[in-house]
């Protein structure tokens, strides 16, 4: 899946961004206000990037009000509420979302059951993830089965479950938060119990919220699936998203072993996205494999503003790109700031045990 | 190589360590730390417990503070090798640089020296004799201060100086001290307890300044389920855990995380005191590059001055640009930067929809370089500016026309907002008041007297002059806590005997380590406070 001819995506985000510049009255503002001559762009990456939290503060939909059929949440803190993302339609949304996860976990063209670390749509109907999770499991899968209900991890039906597909024989497809994994398999672990899932079993997962990606390393997750279900890594694909965006990155761990080649480091950045990398301090534009800030420019957000600044660091080559955890070792800053942060951690450490987070912003 | 820990002779010996890479990677340092294990712990509280009953417990005070005011007197010294060694590595270390060092040492030693120290006690105890013996105290009673036999600290490693009140403050109430350092920041500590071991090797006995990794769970369950007294600096969640962890009888004083703000009253702002201001203001900003609880996040400014809100951003702004060269900033990790920018592009877009909201121009571009703003002209009502560094993030001011308390990203990012009196700060703090730990009030005579009133209202443990908020005294609290009333326990002798007893009491030599069998165990004093306090034990005899 190579990146569209930068002519062909030129066009298609510049014509993107002039329809948004009509549609959403917040984002012309604010287009307008950074760069006055806004209106008649040639390049797209003069298209003004809004910052993720801008969503916490306008209503940055060119969906109607009250006009939207799903209403998505990123993170709030106790002191900022959080962002809102309306749309009325969730066509490109979903087109995007399918063919990428499709491409990643699917390339076989398998029809699987799924068991989801997390909960229903229904249950959860502001989480972008467990959105994405209920169309993939529609369109993509034989049926799935949910493993939260009503906020709380019903640890016997995935154990159910995995029973199930070992004495079948058939192989399953497991999606959910990679926190909420490993504390199913802190559990497997106590009770000294481990499933050998049958070959062509995959599991995707994900950081899922803000604040969570330095919770395990990368080894540590992957080894658990392999320990306590015989998923190899080669069938655990990590996935990177947020509810700002209708794509996804993922790892290319599943399809490099579906085409029996080595797999491409980092993730994947689908051929209808673009990742610019800027230097933390100046914002100038980072040359391949120097690390800055990530701002991304997808497509598939149609009735939210293309260009979307986050506030994560990673890198590029190519149309790889890498993700920088936190430093290892770095601690919450006591006595100080960082609100954002340590509210942040707060919310999530408390929701974490019982119900997975339901807005992600971040990795 | 340094060694981050320090350990009472005898205990080092055998002590298996490890090296670990610390500070930017072109400039890192090996730092060598201890692999300390539940075993350790329990052995090193044993020894900690014995150096006090040993060395400490019956020590008099004079010479406790005496060592103490010598080990504060070095490290003001600029010639001296401990005070050059601090600053040496934890510039290296990268996070904050020489010049804000430098003053960082002078600021917390300062008040602990020619005296300071014997302030403090007297502030707190009545007079600094109650440690050692009955001691006149309020209401005729003759009182005696125990501290506890030993404490554990926890430190955060927002501020580099953070250790240092604490660790003394352990070794005046004559405890022992098992302290965790930061992993952000695990330098000064021990380098502070070795210059006092230098100083007085008694004093030295009795401290054990490690870090251990975080999350290693079981070992701050070890610590804290023997600890009678804690004192720990952490975030929301570091606290949290030391709390449900700790003894239930312990004595426990917990802080987490804090900021502060600045409120100026419109009769201080005037052109002939606009620089001066500024010049403070932007001082408690930069210092410790705002990671501290009393580093301001905001400042309220009320309309109507001679100088309004926006000339005050404007020279604040020049201010900090200024401060960044006298004190410029450590490195800041990628992360952090982008926060910043990611608050500067929020405070552009909010500008842009009140710019599109008032039917004026849209305002001139801001762009990413230059000390640009985002607002047209003189702001109106509801107007929003963003002034910045130029290609850096090395300082943010942003001006709004209204009052809210939304902390910012920190690294010398502030907000200025226009109010028309201090209940506009009272409103926009109400809900998250407990956030506070202190407010810099710019204001003269009654007017001051009035509006501090109001601020200590919103139970905000301090209200200090701007370009102050960063010199608190150890004569103050700590959110809100006194710094050495919450550990100790008191021994009263009422009536008639306590007036015989007095002349005696204050009089009668006391051999140092006289036999003690009159001894009886202090009684559980009724708890007033909030504070936790464990039962005191007996001292433990070494044999």
């Amino acid at each position: 899946m190579a990146l569209l001819p930068e002519s062909e995506f030129g066009e298609l985000a510049l014509e993107g961004f002039r329809s948004q510049l009509d549609r959403i009255p917040s984002y012309s503002a604010y287009a307008r206000h950074v760069n006055p001559g806004a209106g008649g762009l040639s390049n797209w990456r003069d298209i003004p990037a809004v910052p993720t939290s801008a969503f916490k503060s306008h209503d940055l939909s060119a969906a109607p009000a009250g006009g939207e059929t799903v209403t998505f949440e990123t993170s709030g803190t106790t002191i900022s509420r959080p962002g809102r993302v309306r749309l009325s339609s969730t066509v490109a949304y979903e087109a995007s979302l399918l063919r990428n996860f499709a491409t990643h976990l699917l390339p076989d063209g398998a029809k699987l059951p799924a068991l989801v670390f997390g909960p229903t749509r229904a249950e959860a109907p502001r989480s972008s993830l467990w959105f994405m999770a209920d169309r993939i499991v529609e369109k993509l899968t034989t049926g799935g089965t949910w493993v939260v209900r009503n906020g709380e991890p019903d640890w016997g039906l995935a154990d159910a479950t995995l029973d199930r597909a070992m004495k079948d024989g058939a192989p399953i497809l497991l999606l959910g938060t990679s926190i909420l994994f490993m504390a199913y398999f802190n559990r497997l672990e106590t009770k000294a119990r481990k499933f050998v899932l049958p070959a062509g079993s995959r599991a995707m997962d994900t950081g899922g919220a803000k604040g969570q990606r330095a919770e395990f390393a990368r080894d540590e997750v992957a080894a658990a699936f392999d320990r306590h279900l015989g998923i190899p890594s080669t069938h655990l694909v990590n996935e990177y998203g947020m509810a700002e965006m209708g794509s996804q990155f993922y790892d290319d761990n599943f399809l490099a072993y579906h085409e029996g080649r080595s797999p491409k480091p980092g993730k994947q950045i689908p051929s209808w996205v673009r990742t610019r990398v800027l230097h933390p301090e100046t914002l100038e534009e980072q040359p391949d494999g120097e690390r800055g800030i990530l701002v991304h420019y997808d497509l598939a957000n149609v009735q939210i503003p293309i260009a979307i600044q986050t506030e994560d660091i990673g890198w590029r080559i190519g149309d790889r790109l890498f993700l920088e955890g936190r430093l290892l070792g770095a601690e919450a800053r006591g006595c100080s700031l960082a609100f954002e942060r340590f509210l942040e951690q707060e919310r999530l450490t408390r929701d974490a045990g019982a119900v997975p987070p339901t807005a992600r912003s971040q990795p | 190589m340094t060694a981050a820990f320090y350990l009472p002779l005898g205990l080092e010996e055998g002590l298996e360590t490890i090296v670990q890479r610390f500070g930017p990677p072109h400039d890192a340092m090996d730092l060598h730390l201890p692999v300390v294990g539940p075993d350790d712990l329990l052995r090193w509280i044993q020894v900690l417990r014995e150096a006090r009953e040993e060395n400490l417990a019956r020590r008099p005070i004079a010479g406790i503070i005496r060592s103490l005011d010598s080990v504060s007197r070095r490290f003001l010294d600029p010639r001296d090798p401990a005070r050059r060694e601090a600053i040496d590595s934890l510039a290296r270390a990268g996070r904050f640089t020489a010049p804000m060092l430098e003053r960082a040492l002078d600021d917390a030693f300062q008040p602990v020296t020619r005296g300071g120290i014997t302030k403090w006690l007297s502030s707190e105890l009545g007079s600094v004799e109650a440690l050692d013996r009955p001691a006149p105290g309020p209401g005729g009673a003759l009182r005696r201060a125990h501290g506890p036999e030993w404490m554990l600290q926890i430190y955060a490693g927002n501020v580099p100086t953070l250790p240092i009140w604490p660790i003394y403050s352990a070794l005046l109430l004559k405890a022992s001290l098992l302290a965790k350092t930061s992993a952000q920041e695990p330098l000064l500590g021990p380098l502070l307890a070795r210059t006092i071991a230098e100083v007085d090797e008694n004093l030295g006995a009795c401290l054990a300044v490690v870090w251990w990794k975080g999350g290693s769970g079981h070992l701050d369950r070890t610590a804290l389920a023997l600890a009678p007294a804690v004192l720990a600096f952490g975030g929301e969640e570091a606290i949290a855990s030391v709390s449900r962890q700790s003894q239930p009888d312990a004595v426990r004083v917990l802080h987490g995380p804090k900021v502060s703000v600045g409120y100026i009253e419109r009769r201080s702002l005037t052109y002939a005191a606009l620089r001066g201001l500024a010049a403070r203001a932007a001082l408690d900003v930069s210092l410790y590059d705002q990671q501290g609880c009393l580093s301001p996040h905001a400042f309220y400014v009320e309309r109507r001055g001679e100088v309004s809100p926006a000339k005050f951003a404007e020279v604040l702004a020049s201010a900090l640009e200024a401060r960044a060269h006298e004190l410029p900033r450590g490195i800041v990790a990628a992360e952090d930067a982008a926060s910043v920018q990611l608050f500067r592009a929020q405070a552009r877009f909010e500008a842009a929809g009140i710019a599109a909201m008032s039917s004026g121009p849209a305002g001139m571009p801001p762009g990413f370089g230059g000390m640009s703003s985002g607002g047209s002209g003189a702001p109106s009502r509801g107007a929003t500016r963003v002034l910045q560094s130029s290609g850096t993030t090395t300082w943010t001011v942003v001006l709004e026309d209204r009052a809210r308390f939304e902390p910012g990203p920190a690294y010398r990012t502030v907000r200025v907002h226009a109010v028309d009196g201090p209940e506009d700060l009272a409103r926009a703090v109400q809900s998250s008041a407990r956030l506070i730990e202190a407010i810099g009030l710019e204001a003269r005579g009654p007017e001051r007297v009035r509006i501090a009133a109001a601020f200590t209202a919103l139970g905000v443990p301090r209200v200090a002059p701007i370009g102050q908020l960063q010199r608190p005294s150890p004569l103050g609290t700590h959110g809100g806590v006194r710094r050495l009333g919450p550990f100790v326990t008191w021994s009263s002798v009422e009536g008639a005997a306590a007036k015989q007893a007095a002349p005696g009491a204050a009089t009668a030599p006391r051999a140092a380590k006289a036999p003690r069998k009159a001894k009886s165990k202090p009684k559980r004093p009724a708890s007033r406070s909030s504070v936790r306090r464990s039962p005191r034990k007996s001292p433990k005899r070494r044999r």
